[in-house]
């Protein structure tokens, strides 16, 4: 076609630009508008979402700041050959004396917090040490030997524990917050070693948080799916009352919500008083529902139920009702006729609802706190704690940034499998 | 522009230039019956009580560092823990104010002698001083468990002896105070606790009594939940914030007992932000809320004891001295007789070793 159109046969406007180029100026110009118009939302979305995920990503690899304090000390300390050397030589005790007599307050304050997680002790140790050191300069005393002052002034500095701590330390773009958000750590020669045994915490807590999420998954589409195909086919007057009894939990604040499967589910609760009024239990034989993980799975479950109703819903009152006459009338048994006509249209509708409550569960973090007790928190417990009261925030980032892999794998084996074109949510 | 909207636009910025000119301190703190007691104590006795802006936050220093690291300081006072107090002044997240001169006590005495009267001898260098809180255990004489034989729990070893006294007991989900606690009903003297945790093997102590009960434990996380365990016979003793057993004592006709012996005094700062927006009118009431008359003041709201020893005395010359008019010094946890036979808690030891002791903590509550 376009071989033909010579100049001279274009079609030309009023003004007599060719029509073309006119048509595309006034897409480019609109383009430009709708850019215009979403610009705002993207700004939003690259300063409240982008940016924070490569910031957490940045902290779970850094380590610079205590390498800006402590330059000299982890120099020399890199020569310490700790096979023969059963302390570090006199130079690492001369480079971090002079370090924390001349250092910034703050700097080495906020690298205090950091060796801290390394090993316990580190705070007070440079602390006391600090305040003798700067008596020290102001007396201008001769010290012989660092080595022996240091000492000196507090004996935990000839503890070679303290010493390979530092190992953790020396690079400025360091792995180790991932190893110890897996329970690993680095011994003195910066080899990956498993943390101390009453340490080891994280990685079960990884299993826990992901075992929990699966079940609540499981049992969100367990019980979501009869309610959604209710929903579906119900007549319209019975199908809205139900509709609201979905809603108004999910309308109900959440602490409402937790608190009231705390009444329900404890041991002298309303399930446990009457099944002892019963008689199906003994008094003394109350089961303990809440304050462990069975209480975390009962309350998440009821909780991101409707995130499982609404898809499925959503995706089931658009199958048409005829499919399932017609695979009858074709000799199919209701049984079959639901598992091979009926059940594989819904999937868009379980992948997006399951895909929804999976990842809610994983992050979750207020209910499992509230009804978990002692084996029911799950990660975010720890990213919490480290975030508030450890300031460890390299752990954290390292946390947060293992769970956005675990998304990501996830979404990934989701798109082999399923296709992520199959996802609906309505 | 129509001269409409000039006119509204006029009075829009006639009535923000007021706020920002005059300088509105922001006292951040807990929330709650608490914040409420500050509101009292301090804000309405201050000399300019419409100048304090009282707001809840969660605690932790998360917020605090994000603030001061993004250089957006948004509060001016904060209310934080002990051992918080000292990791946010090493941070420099607050600031120095060493050279600020406190209010001294009625009779004289200066603020830093009158913190050690009540055993406090190091101070964070960032903060005031505010109240003693203490982890205190406790249980219902109304609801007294049969099978303990008429028996009353006396000390916090008869809190770890199910033996004696069978039932389940609530404990935090943290391991601060308890950890401490188990050591004293080990047989370690209160004050040689710390001593003791020092060592692996002390920590290893701990823990091993720890075990003794960890199959009849209720683990809580809001302050608010022991009470209600307890008093729905959930468990037959708990762990719990002395101020809320104070508050049901005091207002709402419970009739809880303490177990004073044993318990873990912690201590309560509010320090200055690094950067504060209204640095000196800040400082200005943090010397009004640490005097020692704002810190009896505010015993009469709530059952938490003034740190300045000073603060005791006012209220022990005054009683009765609650608001309603009933005394106070038995619900307090800081009186002479109680401290003698408390841990006084140490945030430098926790400081140091908190993070290792809470991971620690959780894995022995998971397993």
């Amino acid at each position: 076609m376009e071989v033909h159109i010579s100049t001279a046969e274009q079609i030309l406007t009023t003004d007599g630009i060719p029509l073309k180029d006119s048509l595309k100026k006034t897409e480019r110009r609109n383009k430009i508008k709708a850019f215009f118009l979403v610009f705002p939302l993207l700004l939003f979305i690259i300063v409240t979402f982008v940016v924070p995920i490569f910031d957490m990503l940045g902290r779970s690899i850094d380590d610079s700041q205590i390498n800006e304090v402590y330059p000299n000390t982890f120099e020399e300390y890199r020569k310490w050959d700790k096979q023969v050397e059963e302390l570090p030589p006199e130079e690492v005790f001369k480079a971090i004396y002079f370090e924390l007599g001349y250092g910034e307050k703050i700097k080495i304050g906020r690298a205090l917090t950091r060796m801290n997680y390394s090993k316990s002790g580190w705070k007070s140790l440079i602390k006391k040490t600090q305040r003798a050191i700067k008596k020290d300069l102001k007396s201008e005393v001769v010290i012989p030997s660092y080595k022996d002052r240091l000492i000196e002034i507090n004996e935990k500095w000839a503890d070679r524990s303290y010493w390979y701590a530092m190992s953790q330390m020396l690079n400025e773009r360091t792995p180790i917050y991932y190893w110890n958000a897996l329970d690993r750590t680095y011994d003195k020669d910066m080899n990956v070693v498993r943390q101390a045994e009453e340490r080891r915490i994280y990685i079960k807590t990884w299993i826990k948080t992901f075992k929990v999420s699966v079940y609540v998954t499981f049992f969100c589409l367990l019980l979501g799916f009869p309610v959604a195909h209710l929903l579906a086919n119900l007549p319209l007057r019975y199908s809205n009352l139900l509709m609201i009894f979905v809603l108004l939990p999910f309308w109900t604040s959440l602490l409402v919500r937790t608190t009231a499967w705390i009444v329900m589910l404890q041991q002298n609760g309303v399930i446990n008083g009457v099944l002892v009024w019963l008689g199906i239990l003994s008094d003394e034989g109350r089961i303990q529902m809440v304050y462990n993980e069975t209480g975390t799975l009962i309350a998440m479950t009821q909780i991101l139920l409707p995130f499982m109703i609404l898809p499925l819903y959503s995706v089931m009152k658009v199958i048409p009702p005829s499919h399932l006459r017609a695979a009858a009338n074709l000799g199919a048994k209701p049984f079959t006729a639901f598992i091979r006509v009926y059940l594989p249209q819904t999937i868009p509708g379980m992948s997006a609802g399951g895909l929804l409550v999976f990842v809610l569960a994983i992050g979750y973090f207020i209910t499992p706190e509230l009804v978990g007790g002692k084996d029911g928190q799950l990660i975010g417990h720890w990213i919490a704690y480290h975030l508030k009261t450890t300031l460890n925030w390299g752990l954290c980032a390292a946390l947060g940034a293992i769970l956005l892999g675990i998304m990501l794998i996830l979404y990934w084996l989701y798109n082999r499998i399923v296709g992520i074109d199959n996802i609906k949510l309505g | 522009m129509s001269k409409f909207f000039k006119t509204i636009i006029a009075f829009a910025f006639l009535s923000v230039l007021p706020y920002s000119a005059s300088a509105e301190v922001t006292f951040v703190s807990w929330g709650g019956a608490y914040t409420e007691s500050q509101i009292k104590a301090y804000g309405d006795t201050y000399s300019d009580p419409d100048s304090i802006i009282f707001e809840p936050y969660n605690g932790g220093l998360g917020e605090i560092r994000a603030q001061v690291e993004s250089g957006n300081v948004a509060w001016d006072i904060v209310d934080v823990l002990p051992s918080e107090a000292i990791t946010g002044c090493d941070e420099g997240l607050f600031e120095d104010l060493s050279d600020v001169a406190w209010a001294p006590a009625p009779d004289g005495t200066s603020m830093a002698d009158d913190l050690a009267a009540s055993g406090v001898t190091i101070m964070p260098p960032c903060c005031a001083p505010q109240i003693f809180w203490t982890y205190v255990a406790f249980y219902d004489p109304d609801n007294f468990p049969g099978n303990w034989g008429g028996a009353k729990p006396e000390g916090i070893a008869d809190f770890f002896d199910v033996g004696k006294f069978p039932g389940k007991r609530g404990v935090h989900t943290w391991a601060n105070a308890i950890v401490e606690m188990a050591l004293v009903a080990d047989g370690v003297a209160a004050g040689d606790v710390y001593g003791v945790l020092e060592t692996a093997e002390g920590v290893d102590r701990a823990f091993a009594k720890l075990d003794t009960i960890k199959d009849h434990i209720v683990h809580w996380s809001a302050g608010s939940k022991p009470l209600e365990l307890v008093k729905s016979g959930e468990v037959v003793m708990s762990l719990a914030y002395n101020g809320r057993i104070g508050a049901a004592n005091m207002s709402e006709g419970e009739n809880f007992e303490y177990i004073w012996e044993g318990q873990v005094i912690e201590q309560e700062y509010i320090c200055l932000m690094n950067g504060a927006p209204n640095r000196d009118a800040a400082i200005d009431f943090m010397i009004h809320a640490s005097s020692s008359e704002s810190q009896a003041e505010q015993a009469k709201y709530i059952t938490y004891g003034p740190m300045r020893a000073s603060g005791i005395d006012i209220i022990a010359a005054g009683e009765p001295w609650f608001h309603t008019g009933v005394s106070v010094l038995d619900q307090m946890p800081n009186t002479p007789d109680k401290i003698a036979i408390s841990v006084i808690g140490d945030p430098t030891w926790w400081a140091d070793n908190g993070s290792e002791i809470s991971e620690r903590y959780g894995a022995w509550m998971g397993n």
